[in-house]
């Protein structure tokens, strides 16, 4: 889920009207983790977001376990298989300071300062609604749960507004004890109340929260309150100001993951009270920062929030600027302080003997895969022979270097390279264009007069696709004579006509929820599956993935969803095309503790500027 | 005169309903639901559904029209699609006063490089200058924003460090400088055209003449009689360079990042906000006929010719 | 848009100067006027090599625009591309050339159907109807003319173009005829339906007015007293006479048209790639929101100023043919 947000969010902003399809990496200034993703119009479906839960849920199951596995595992510096991790977690006890120790340095870090970026308009504040990144990135600054997310790859999940908790013996029963003198950000006490308060109100139809049974369904009765069929729900006891008690439908141990997740958060039943409707214009959290000024489509400041329960945030305010303009420039006139580079500076920028070569940082590696999708159901791509042809006659590596600038690594299978089970050894279909006319040839669309016509889709808002995709059809045309046309449709109409199987060819990326291989084998290509893009079925990869859920031993799942997964790549079902690589960006030199993590995302609550900018 | 006037003022709400209208038909044409997106990727039929009733619409195309247009009478121009539950006045209001206000200061460089220009050419007309000038004038007016704004950033901005690249704090801050002139410059053109045929009018009228005659120095007479009386006519065309300006500003304002109203429109119109849309139509048509109006009485006032007429 | 289309003194002083006894031979006058001026006959040339390099493209062109060279991208200027690469290693300078067929294609479309076609009818049937014809033209015409024009136009476009799609595809489908998608006709097509609201009122208030001054006329009159019938004095007496206005409001317009398009395309409703055009090849490398607009000018001048100078020719070049008509029709501006 987490993910996901991310490039989902990237393609807001290229949905975000004149951002569309092909726009540079600086029209995504917000993530910087967007700034490697080439294909900024790379749609991450949400998995989360589909209102088919029990589906969902089932297919989510076996690989959270496997969250809580690895979590095990980083811990315990030992091999754990998720099924005995789920039993063994009894009693899960994290320390309070479960926060690494920052390498000492030379000065330390200072208050006071304003950040400033690009940015852009979320489309809610109101944590139970929110499913996309800009919003995700903006909830966690101003609002906060039992549980947080971290950029600690080693451990990705730290108690925040709970102290501890404690697992009953089969796995049901969550006793959570919350830190002393919690207070919200308009100065009001937090006990266990406003918990339960929260999570029944993220559940109440009224809310209207799209993923409410995904993150808290789990919870005895709060699905009876999604339905209307109740308004509280009895698996949440109150115990005292700082006990509360969760009952779940049945031991899962990802359970507590799923808390970290803006659904969960504790909101003001105050604030939400009084202000109604437009409650969000003034909304009281408990994370690092209040929301100081809101003006759409203008601007933005957190201001930070004194009351934290923690140490309070270094910086007094991070000013977004979501109005937008000519990024890089402004970043050279000291506008904003951290900016993707846009490809047609990619060059100068990169080279040593610019000024401002000091100040590009290097972005970790994000876990994703962008892939072209070949719809199995519709002519002509129900024919393997054709699929290949495609999948052959494509110069991966080339379009990376000329086009990308190499921000991207070619890929060539669902899996990306570090990721859980990923296999080096897979046989590829790597660029061969005499192989790609021998399949064409053998393909029943061989005669280009018979052809079905063939229209690649991309979310954007019309004009023209990304660079590299015309430079894929330019491949087609070239190697093939397989002409294409290219059509754009806006995001949420994109997904839906996904979800319907509607879409013959289309251009898409994933990124994982989950560190395991089944939120890509599984997930997209299982024929039963709620998301699999492209209607992908075959009952021997079915029952190797069914095999694999089950599987307690974890090599030798990882060696089944790798069969499954050389199978897929045979039948090329996708053309594979892009796999997170490095990325960069410019960050200025006063600005220090601004880390990417792979995991995604970033958190103003440790930056820190070494002098106040004059602007 | 008075009656022509009262008549244009009837007109004016019928037309301003029709111009409202011919934009929310637009809405009923293509597919698609405003409902969908405002669900959001993935929100189930119910939800959907649940937010079609609640905007109404499921009701028949000139119902929701009228309920609109009665709405909008009482200031209440709905609510948008893509920013739930923000009311379209509240989104609009500030924007439309940034795109005004950067519209005004354009207009006075505008007006500040036209008129003297115009002037100036029509004093030397015969000599080589006063086409040349013209001409240059057009070579500047047909250059694109897409060229000057860029330009103007790298050189200003960015080389010379004099101005900042972005952002909008009022129309005289420095931040106005660049954008007023962007649009500024190409607007000259027709100030200084119209200056010029206006000079040209008033030298060969009749008190010109006689002032002449009466020995009044070439540059007195310059000033009292010929600029003054030439600048009266360019007032009738103030409004309207004002109000069509409003489209012009478009690409300016991306480029200069100025949070005025074009992020919003066109993000409306790939969104189909239609609220929006709607709500803008009805504010440009509003001002373009303002200023036809202003200018029609304006005329009547400044040409008396046109009064006797009437 | 054009400023001066919309500027109500200019429209006034065409009807007071179409002098009637100019009439007789005006579009020898016009051109004899025309060759004297140096810079109208300089357009002219402009014009006609331009709309020469846009039909004759496929000649002119030197390479296929489609065509990728993913060794040589971003590539300056040099023999074999004489404007130099896009990031795709496409050659600029054929690029170019299709973008002004493209703009070309856009114009005379909008110009044919919408001036030529609506303006005329509608302005003759109103000046020579009166009553309610005219009112109801007129008044239908200051609602649209009302409504910001560029809104106007991306809205339009926007919602228009899915309907005509289906349309080109029920077309594909049915008939014979293929290539509908491909040769970019959808995009001229809702293009032409976009502008379309905006470019007849120019023409039609033009040749209403002419109307209403040739219907007073005593071979009118004459006419009619014969017995002959209002569709053989329109097209007789009428039609002969108000081409002058016409050409007028033409040469204006086309300036207009062709930044329309360039606005459009730029946003990514108008042209659709692959077929190129000089808004689609300014958006694309200035990242369709202008952000990279600076970046482009600074590290490739070449990809931005190479469709941006046939833009600001053209729009020129239009504007100082229809300045220099607008001289010699209106002799009071001289």
């Amino acid at each position: 889920m987490f993910r996901n947000l991310l490039i989902t969010g990237a393609s807001l902003v290229a949905l975000f009207a004149i951002a569309c399809a092909g726009a540079e990496p600086t029209a995504t200034p917000v993530p910087p983790t967007a700034t490697p993703v080439p294909p900024t119009a790379t749609p991450m479906p949400e998995p989360t977001a589909t209102p088919e839960v029990e589906r969902e849920s089932a297919s989510v199951a076996p690989t959270a376990t496997a969250i809580a596995a690895a979590t095990q595992e980083a811990k315990a510096q030992a091999t754990a298989s998720a099924e005995e991790t789920a039993t063994a977690s009894e009693q899960v006890e994290t320390v309070e300071d479960s926060e690494p120790e920052p390498a000492a340095r030379d000065f330390d870090p200072r208050a006071g300062g304003v950040f400033r970026l690009l940015g852009v308009d979320p489309t809610t504040l109101d944590p139970a609604l929110t499913t996309d990144s800009t919003s995700y990135e903006l909830v966690v600054e101003l609002f906060g749960g039992l549980m947080r997310l971290t950029d600690d790859p080693n451990q990705p999940i730290v108690l925040d507004l709970a102290e501890s908790f404690e697992v009953s013996q089969d796995g049901t029963v969550y006793r959570f004890i919350l830190r002393e003198n919690l207070v919200f950000s308009d100065g009001t006490p937090l006990t266990a109340s406003d918990v339960k308060w929260s999570w029944e109100r993220a559940a109440l139809p009224e809310t209207g929260s799209p993923i409410v049974k995904e993150f808290l369904g789990d919870i005895v009765g709060i699905n009876d309150i999604v339905d209307g069929n109740a308004s509280s729900a009895e698996g949440i006891t109150v115990v005292d100001d700082t006990t509360l008690e969760v009952r779940i439908d049945a031991p899962k141990p990802y359970f507590i993951a799923k808390l970290t997740y803006p659904v969960t958060f504790v909101v003001s039943r105050d604030n939400i009270e009084s202000g109604g409707g437009s409650w969000t214009d003034s909304p009281v959290g408990t994370g690092p920062f209040v929301l100081k000024d809101y003006e759409i489509g203008v601007s933005m400041t957190l201001a930070r929030n004194e009351r934290y329960w923690d140490r309070p945030a270094y910086l007094d305010e991070v000013q977004f600027n979501l109005v937008g303009g000519s990024a890089l420039a402004m970043y050279e006139n000291d506008e904003i302080d951290i900016s993707g580079i846009p490809t047609a500076s990619f060059e100068r920028v990169t080279d040593p003997a610019d000024p401002l070569y000091d100040e590009v940082v290097d972005v970790p590696p994000e876990f994703f895969t962008h892939y072209i999708g070949f719809n199995s159901d519709l002519p002509p791509f129900d024919d393997v022979h054709f699929r290949r042809a495609m999948n052959y006659a494509v110069d991966k590596e080339l379009i990376v270097e000329a086009v990308l600038q190499s921000r991207v690594r070619a890929a060539y299978g669902p899996l990306p390279p570090g990721f859980i089970g990923f296999n080096p050894d897979l046989e590829r279909l790597e660029f061969d264009p005499d192989k790609a006319v021998e399949e064409l040839n053998m393909s029943k669309y061989a005669d280009p007069e018979t052809r079905p016509r063939i229209v690649l889709t991309a979310s954007g808002t019309g004009g023209s696709p990304s660079a590299w995709l015309q430079a894929v059809a330019d491949m087609w045309a070239r190697t093939l004579d397989v002409q294409i046309e290219f059509q754009e449709v806006e995001w949420a109409t994109f997904l839906q006509e996904i979800d319907n199987k509607q879409l013959q060819l289309f251009s898409l990326g994933w990124s994982p929820d989950y560190p395991d291989p089944h939120t890509f084998v599984d997930v997209l290509f299982r024929s039963d599956s709620t998301i699999n893009p492209t209607g992908y079925a075959n009952a021997e990869v079915d029952a190797l993935l069914d095999e694999a859920t089950t599987e307690p031993d974890p090599a030798r799942r990882i060696q089944l969803y790798q069969q499954a997964e050389q199978i897929i790549v045979n039948e090329a079902t996708w053309l594979p095309m892009f796999w997170g690589a490095d990325g960069k960006v410019l960050v200025k030199p006063h600005v220090n503790d601004f880390r990417f993590s792979p995991l995604g995302g970033y958190f103003f609550k440790d930056v820190w500027l070494e002098k106040d900018v004059d602007f | 005169m008075l009656i022509y006037i009262s008549r244009r003022l009837l007109w004016t709400p019928v037309l301003l309903f029709l111009a409202g209208l011919l934009i929310f038909s637009l809405g009923s044409v293509t597919p698609g639901d405003p409902a969908e997106l405002m669900a959001g990727p993935r929100a189930d039929p119910e939800s959907v559904n649940r937010i079609r009733e609640r905007l109404g619409l499921n009701d028949p195309f000139m119902v929701q029209y009228l309920r609109y247009i009665s709405n909008a009478l009482k200031g209440d121009f709905g609510e948008s699609y893509r920013y739930r539950g923000r009311a379209v006045f509240e989104l609009l209001g500030p924007k439309f006063r940034v795109s005004l206000e950067l519209n005004i200061v354009s207009s006075v460089v505008a007006l500040a490089i036209g008129l003297p220009l115009g002037f100036w050419a029509a004093m030397r007309q015969g000599t080589w200058k006063d086409p040349s000038m013209t001409n240059f004038m057009l070579f500047v007016y047909a250059m694109p924003v897409f060229f000057t704004a860029p330009l103007l950033i790298l050189v200003f901005a960015l080389w010379l460090d004099w101005i900042p690249v972005s952002g909008w704090s009022g129309m005289f801050s420095r931040q106005a400088v660049l954008p007023a002139i962007t649009i500024g410059l190409p607007g000259a053109y027709a100030f200084m055209r119209y200056m010029r045929a206006s000079t040209l009018d008033v030298l060969g009228q009749e008190y010109v003449r006689t002032a002449h005659g009466k020995g009044m120095g070439q540059l007195t007479v310059n000033t009292r009689h010929v600029a003054r009386n030439a600048m009266i006519p360019i007032v009738t065309i103030l409004g309207f360079s004002l109000a069509g300006m409003l489209g012009g500003s478009l690409i300016v304002e991306l480029i200069y990042g100025i949070p005025g109203v074009s992020r919003l429109a066109l993000e409306a119109v790939f969104q189909r906000d239609y609220p929006i849309l709607t709500a803008l139509t009805l504010l440009g048509s509003g001002m373009l006929v303002l200023a036809n109006l202003v200018a029609d009485i304006m005329y009547s006032v400044v040409d008396p010719r046109i009064r006797l007429r009437a | 848009m054009n400023r001066s289309e919309k500027s109500p003194a200019s429209e006034i002083d065409y009807v007071d100067a179409l002098d009637l006894e100019a009439r007789d031979g005006f579009i020898r006058h016009a051109w004899n006027e025309i060759r004297k001026r140096k810079l109208a006959m300089f357009s002219v040339c402009v014009l006609v090599i331009l709309y020469s390099i846009g039909i004759l493209a496929p000649i002119v062109a030197t390479h296929d625009y489609t065509e990728t060279n993913l060794a040589k991208p971003q590539a300056g200027p040099d023999l074999e591309n004489w404007l130099g690469t896009d990031r795709l290693g496409r050659d600029i300078f054929s690029r170019v050339v299709w973008g002004i067929q493209s703009t070309v294609i856009i114009t005379v479309i909008t110009v044919l159907t919408s001036s030529a076609l609506l303006g005329l009818a509608f302005g003759m049937a109103a000046g020579f109807l009166r009553g309610t014809v005219d009112i109801v033209i007129s008044r239908a015409g200051e609602v649209v003319a009302a409504v910001p024009d560029i809104l106007l136009v991306l809205i339009i476009a926007a919602t228009v173009r899915p309907r005509i799609k289906e349309f080109g595809y029920w077309i594909e489908d049915n008939t014979f005829i293929s290539g509908v998608i491909s040769s970019g006709a959808i995009d001229f097509i809702v293009l032409g339906i976009a502008f379309l609201p905006l470019s007849w009122f120019g023409a039609m208030r033009l040749i209403r007015g002419q109307t209403l001054v040739i219907r007073q006329m005593p071979y009118v009159d004459a006419a009619r007293s014969m017995g002959i019938g209002t569709p053989t004095i329109l097209l007789r007496h009428v039609l002969p006479n108000v081409i002058t206005p016409l050409i007028v409001s033409v040469s204006f317009g086309m300036g207009a048209i062709a930044l329309g398009e360039v606005v459009a395309s730029f946003f990514g409703i108008g042209v659709q790639p692959p077929r190129p055009s000089l808004g689609v090849m300014i958006g694309d490398v200035t990242a369709r929101t202008g952000s990279a607009a600076v970046e482009t000018l600074r590290n490739h001048p070449e990809q931005l100023l190479s469709p941006i100078v046939i833009v600001w020719m053209m729009i020129f070049c239009w504007n100082a043919i229809g300045d220099a008509l607008n001289d010699i029709l209106n002799p009071r501006a001289r």
